[in-house]
């Protein structure tokens, strides 16, 4: 148990740091790939809502202090790890594979868009509309964070879901 | 006390999240606060201290496309500079042109000098006035300080101007003190000395008179600075005068075009004899 706690935090930190300095990088019309959320969305699969909304807060924070509003990231991610909760597969529910990896898509989804519409709705720095904000580049956000969770499902998390 | 804590384990995850939630709002509260701003700021100091990083990593894979970037930017520039420089020394010698007090330089067409040839025994000028600015053959080209020329051939933009650093160049000249007449010709050989025919021995001219066109010339308008005596040398009849010419032809960049000089009647004077008994 604590060498899954000890991992995962270190799985948080490189994720937070590549995140921060890698995805946000790769803007399509102001929206990019949210590492956290896809992070967030396995645990909360995997691990179940406490887990979850935990590292979710954790997250948070680290992204909170490299953007420099410490707060609002923490709520939001906070958030976006607790809906993400939601879509926890019991062990003992003998999900198959592919139910377990349809509801690690919708955690993304549920995550991004969540955590999108938190900060949305708080900070507008382009003074771009909200419904623009929220509707059009937070879909396009949650498709691009749902790419990267396709990614990084294909290359890395198909065995975790399928043991 | 059971259902409480039946309910708290119920919904424990929810009382997290709340629980959570206030301390996020508990943040954004104390955001102003000295401890988190300068947390908030070492944050930022950390993340783009390494984006820098990445940033110069990024540059040095790409400085062959860098320096080729910064020639083409260096390349505008200097056009620029080279513009604004061509334009501002234009500017001056047109100030210096229409300023002169003692030149009157209204009717006159003023040009610029667009082209030069220069050769050991012809040098001509292209000006950048043609027929459509009223420029006609003939016309006299000068500036303040001289005689330059004498438009030869015109086209509708341009003109080209005999200088009087031309061997086909002749025009009447007169000494403004000894008003002895002459006629100025150039043979090559250095750019400012001209030589001056046919004053006679028996003249008074002196070194270092001032020689001006003449009303005999039938292009020039009287009175255009020439030059000024520099040598005087008897022959057996006439004087072999050399003269310093007034115009530095190096350095000509804007110049004026004197409207035609028209006497018909001195023409057929001087071409037809017979005119002389028509008046009584």
């Amino acid at each position: 148990m604590t060498k899954k706690i000890s991992f995962s935090i270190i799985a948080l930190c490189i994720v937070t740091l590549v995140q921060e300095f890698g995805f946000t990088r790769l803007a399509l019309f102001e929206a990019f790939p949210d590492a956290l959320a896809v992070f967030i969305a396995f645990l909360a699969v995997t691990q179940g809502q406490r887990t979850s909304t935990s590292f979710g807060f954790a997250a948070g924070i680290l992204a909170g202090i490299f953007s420099g509003n410490l707060g609002l990231h923490t709520l939001a991610i906070t958030t976006g790890g607790f809906l993400a909760g939601y879509f926890h597969s019991p062990e003992d529910s003998h999900a198959t594979a592919k139910q377990k990896t349809r509801r690690f898509y919708g955690a993304v989804l549920t995550a991004e868009f969540a955590s999108h519409t938190m900060i949305t709705a708080v900070y507008n720095p382009l003074g771009l509309s909200p419904e623009y904000r929220i509707v059009t580049l937070g879909l396009l956000a949650s498709l691009l964070s749902l790419t990267l969770a396709f990614i990084a499902n294909r290359l890395i998390l198909r065995k975790t879901f399928a043991s | 006390m059971r259902k409480f804590f039946t309910l708290f384990f119920k919904h424990n995850a929810l009382l997290l999240f709340i629980a959570y939630c206030c301390i996020a709002l508990f943040f954004m509260k104390l955001e102003k606060k000295d401890t988190f701003s300068k947390l908030q700021t070492s944050g930022i100091e950390f993340s783009a201290g390494v984006n820098e990083k990445l940033v110069n990593l990024t540059s040095l894979l790409n400085v062959d496309k860098e320096n080729e970037r910064l020639m083409l930017i260096n390349r505008d520039l200097l056009i620029k500079v080279l513009n604004y420089e061509t334009t501002t020394v234009d500017e001056r010698n047109l100030r210096i042109i229409l300023d002169t007090p003692t030149f009157n330089a209204s009717g006159f067409t003023i040009a610029r000098v667009v082209a030069r040839k220069f050769s050991e025994r012809e040098n001509m000028l292209v000006i950048n006035a043609g027929w459509s600015n009223g420029i006609k053959k003939d016309m006299t080209v000068l500036v303040p300080e001289g005689l330059v020329g004498r438009v030869i051939s015109v086209s509708e933009h341009y003109a080209r101007v005999m200088p009087v650093i031309h061997t086909d160049f002749k025009v009447s000249v007169v000494s403004d003190s000894s008003n002895c007449t002459g006629i100025l010709s150039w043979s090559g050989g250095a750019e400012s000395i001209a030589h001056v025919e046919h004053i006679p021995i028996s003249s008074r001219l002196k070194l270092y008179e001032r020689m001006l066109t003449s009303d005999f010339s039938t292009f020039a308008m009287r009175g255009i600075p020439v030059g000024k005596v520099v040598r005087i040398k008897p022959d057996k009849l006439f004087y072999s005068i050399d003269l310093r010419l007034a115009v530095d032809f190096s350095s000509l960049t804007q110049v004026l075009v004197a409207p035609l000089k028209i006497e018909p009647e001195k023409m057929a004077m001087s071409n037809d004899s017979t005119l002389i008994e028509q008046n009584p």
